[in-house]
């Protein structure tokens, strides 16, 4: 060949290109077999392709010729590859049906139980910002989860009681580890509030029964806090308040973050102020120290710790019924929660999990002239590990260890009793969609305690259905173990697990702004302790006691109907009966009101800058005995429970906000139950001291300053 | 014979990296460019869109056709009657990826911004506290990455607006910023050629701010 031959064939080349033109042309179909508009249909490794158009054809030219692949793909569908030979004019491909790929937002989710705060899911029970713009919470996070369904407020209490169960079977969890001693320790009347300030979780999932095998040791519910990420600036955070004042100051950068923050609080200026019902001697006060950072590592690991140290106290003179006497209560309290967690994917689809948390809890209680110090420490080790098998098919398996001592003293006797337990479990939870639309979950958890010489196994199951039209319908079903309380397991350690079962049914309907929850539960209880004496000396301790709770509740919210408006009504009902502590029969408890309500509104105000926020709980009144009565138990009943809140915050500039509220405005003289003289007076009756509310209504003012580069920048999540 | 068939093959493979090299890459981007300026619709701009995953995926180690794709969805959201939510998602996605091939460039941060300034618009009450700053956050990194983006200085003097409109205040530094935008603006249509690629869009927006401003 003459290198003249190749510069002829030079020109021709290109001619080949330029006129051997393939019309490809075809038609993709989604499973139902409907036409799929805007799907990419191309040549791999060309420029050369087109998309579909309404009813799914698509057709493009090209140049290429021979042996090459064609791709289907589209965002949120698998793609397609296709060995295709191009040669003549014209190429027709089979019809194409693309899978869509299985996310979170196109498959069901399982509802029963299971209320979600998080501003990244669909469904919307509660976002994390209702939290702390909740009148009647005041900020407590637990305060907010009262207006949802399933729960109930006891108002001298302030913990969670949820479906009949009392407030310990609540298990409390930050980033999946337990946290001991949660609530604030309290005396008297005076209700507790969570420890933890909103401000640090990004969302919470709370369920009220037939939850996950990951948790355990609770018989009712389980609440779990998420920590925020890492912090997206630096800034300084200063609040004055009412009632003290704190402030928090956050490092960040791209990899690390970390925040600093010092309270103090103080009752005793405002209880000068505004008159209280009960006597204090010296108003609760205390202050806290906490430390949170972040750390990113590697490609897709996340570091967190967090460590808070906390003292507090107060004093108070508590009536005796019956008599003019009144007795000395003191608390001090001093805790620290530390804990470190790290999470990493890994190769193959493996999550990774590892955690640590230890919880200590000192109470120094006196009463009259008798000295108790109780001592709590749990320590919480955890590593789990998650499997996608594929996007419709994952694994999780764990284990866990607990450390778990305490103690109580008498000071003066130098009485001690103490245990220490050592608890192991594994556990296993395996998700599996059937379709889009159907899914079913299986767990299980297995347990051993030391002291208890115990070992336990609880299976779980869950499923979900996505109804044709509109709504989903979830199952879940399992069983429960929980240890008794330390001051019952102290006395007797050879006490077992209190045992539950779970049946929930849910439907839950969520469009956009409007999510209506309405769910039926049955749950029984067994092993319950019971024991001869009274709460504050209980003896002969056995598990002995059981019962059951049913019920129904309602959950309905609006962000939609009315502008700048957001409302959500719950009603709860709830029939329980149990023996358990001292009570020789099954009864309803005093934590168990029948009929719950809760109503939440909250408008925004543009001209005034301002959110104005009002709730309203109601509930039909708590059991008590009334030993003047006859000789049954819980054969009374209290007045019913009403509180209306109000709220104002006042945004004047981006980085100040003033926020005001009144609990209670109508001032209603709640009644929680009654205390009665053990022995009756010289008429026969046994006088009684209603147990009701440290003040009518409680006002709270706070000034919230943000200082940072950005001027834009407030504390709303502080509030 | 061998001589000529090595030169053959030589020929043969010269043509194949002219094929692969820019002028190929830059026609089709400049043609999409082109058919970027006349959407009108959703399924329109879906189109383009996939055009320019197109060309990624056959240039992956280009930014651009990604940062276009992800500029198309964003653009769509504000546009057209879609699920909003899941364009600004798939556009975040995108400039994800961008970022991937190109770190640290302040014209894929500032898209990412515009983007979170989206889905704050779909639910402000809700996403405000959460997404205003990240958004001001990805408009200030923009800006100190490149001092001369005007779409990051625009972005930031829109976002600015928008605050001090809610909080009754004066328009002032909205509207120096946005000045400071068109300026750069004018520098940098003075470097538009025929073979430019990079991005042009926001004139507009820093025009509408500074509307505000009389």
């Amino acid at each position: 060949m003459k290198p003249i031959l190749v510069l002829f064939l030079l020109p021709l080349l290109f001619s080949v290109e330029a006129f051997s033109q393939t019309k490809v042309s075809g038609r993709v179909l989604d499973e139902k077999n409907q036409p799929l508009p805007g799907v990419n249909v191309f040549l791999k490794n060309t420029f050369d392709g087109g998309s579909t158009d309404k009813e799914g054809n698509f057709s493009f030219e090209t140049g290429e010729s021979g042996p090459q692949v064609i791709a289907f793909s589209m965002m949120g569908f698998k793609t397609q590859e296709m060995a295709i030979n191009l040669s003549g004019a014209s190429l027709e491909i089979p019809v194409i049906t693309l899978k869509e790929e299985y996310n979170e937002l196109n498959t069901v989710t399982i509802s029963a139980g299971a209320m979600e705060a998080s501003d990244e899911k669909k469904s919307v029970i509660l976002r994390p910002l209702d939290i702390v713009t909740t009148p009647s919470a005041v900020g407590d996070i637990v305060g907010a989860f009262q207006t949802l369904p399933g729960t109930s407020t006891v108002g001298n209490d302030g913990r969670l009681f949820v479906r009949g169960g009392d407030a310990s079977e609540v298990g409390i969890y930050i980033d999946g580890m337990r946290v001991g001693n949660a609530y604030g320790t309290t005396a008297g009347n005076v209700p507790t509030r969570t420890r933890f300030n909103p401000n640090l979780f990004k969302g919470t999932f709370f369920s009220t029964g037939g939850y996950s095998a990951e948790f355990g040791q609770a018989l009712s519910s389980a609440l779990a806090l998420n920590t925020k990420d890492l912090a997206k600036r630096s800034q300084g955070d200063l609040s004055i308040m009412s009632i003290g004042g704190g402030y928090s100051h956050t490092l960040a950068n791209e990899k690390r973050s970390l925040t600093a923050s010092a309270n103090y609080f103080n009752l005793a200026p405002y209880q000068d102020l505004i008159k209280q019902e009960i006597d204090f001697e010296h108003a609760p006060n205390g202050w806290d120290l906490e430390l949170a950072a972040q750390m990113k590592t590697g490609e897709n690991g996340l570091m967190k710790v967090m460590a808070r140290t906390e003292s507090g106290g107060m004093k108070l003179w508590s009536p005796l019924p019956g008599t003019e006497k009144r007795v000395l209560v003191s608390l001090k309290n001093d805790y620290s929660y530390a804990q470190a967690n790290w999470r990493t994917s890994l190769k193959k689809s493996w999550t990774l999990f590892t955690g640590v948390s230890i919880s200590k809890n000192l109470d120094e209680l006196g009463y009259d002239s008798l000295q108790i110090e109780r001592k709590s420490d749990l320590i919480h080790f955890k590593i789990s590990a998650i499997k996608d098998f594929s996007d419709r098919f994952s694994a999780k398996f764990g284990g866990e260890h607990f450390i778990h001592l305490y103690s109580e003293e008498l000071i003066r006797q130098a009485w001690i009793r103490d245990f220490k337990d050592k608890e192991s479990y594994l556990f296993s939870e395996w998700d599996y969609y059937f379709s889009k639309a159907f899914v079913i979950r299986g767990g299980i958890r297995a347990g051993s305690s030391q002291i208890a010489e115990q070992l336990w196994v609880d299976p779980r199951v869950s499923l979900a259905y996505q109804l044709p039209k509109q709504g989903q319908l979830s199952l879940a079903a399992g069983r429960f173990h929980q240890l008794p309380l330390d001051n019952f397991r102290v006395l007797n350690t050879d006490l077992k697990n209190s045992e539950s079962q779970h049946l929930i049914l849910n439907y839950l309907l969520s469009t956009d702004g409007i999510t209506f929850r309405a769910e039926a539960f049955y749950k029984s209880y067994a092993q319950l302790v019971t024991f001869e004496g009274s709460l504050e000396n209980p003896m002969a301790l056995k598990n002995e006691g059981e019962g059951f709770a049913k019920g129904l509740d309602f959950f309905f919210r609006d962000r939609q109907t009315l502008k700048n408006t957001d409302y959500w009504v719950t009603y709860s009902f709830v029939d329980s009966k149990r023996q358990f502590n001292q009570y020789q029969t099954k009864v309803q408890p005093s934590f168990a009101p029948k009929h719950n309500l809760s109503v939440v509104v909250k408008r925004f105000i543009v001209p005034l800058k301002s959110q104005l926020g009002a709730s309203f709980a109601y509930n039909n009144g708590y059991p008590f005995t009334d030993p003047n009565l006859d000789s049954s138990e819980m054969n009374s009943k209290t007045k019913s429970f009403q509180n209306l809140s109000l709220s104002w915050s006042y945004l004047p500039k981006p980085n100040l906000i003033i926020h005001l509220v009144c609990t209670n405005v109508l001032g209603r003289d709640n009644v929680f139950g009654y205390t009665f003289s053990p022995k009756a007076n010289t008429e026969g009756i046994f006088e009684s001291i209603p147990q009701g509310q440290v003040a009518p209504r409680f006002l709270f003012l706070g000034i919230f300053f943000t200082l940072s580069k950005d001027k834009n920048a407030n504390q709303l999540n502080n509030l | 014979m061998k001589k000529y068939f090595l030169s053959l093959v030589f020929l043969f493979a010269a043509l194949a990296i002219a094929k692969a090299n820019d002028p190929a890459y830059e026609n089709a981007m400049k043609k999409q460019l082109q058919a970027m300026k006349s959407i009108q619709s959703a399924e329109e701009s879906q189109n383009v869109s996939n055009a320019f995953l197109r060309i990624a995926e056959a240039k992956n180690e280009e930014w651009l056709p990604l940062y276009y794709a992800a500029y198309l969805q964003t653009m769509a959201a504000f546009r057209f009657e879609v699920n909003k939510d899941q364009y600004f998602d798939q556009a975040m996605e995108l400039t994800k990826k961008a970022e991937k091939i190109s770190p640290n460039n302040s014209e894929i941060i500032a898209l990412q911004g515009f983007i979170v300034m989206g889905k704050l618009a779909v639910d402000p009450m809700n996403r405000g506290q959460e997404m205003s700053p990240q958004a001001m956050q990805l408009f200030g990194k923009a800006i100190a990455l490149d001092k001369e983006n005007p779409r990051a200085t625009t972005l930031m003097a829109q976002m600015q607006l928008g605050t001090a409109q809610f909080f009754g205040q004066g328009p002032e530094q909205a509207c120096g910023l946005a000045r400071v935008g068109l300026e750069l603006y004018a520098k940098e249509e003075s470097k538009v050629n025929e073979s430019y690629l990079l991005p042009t869009w926001g004139k507009n927006q820093a025009q509408q701010v500074l509307n505000a401003c009389k």
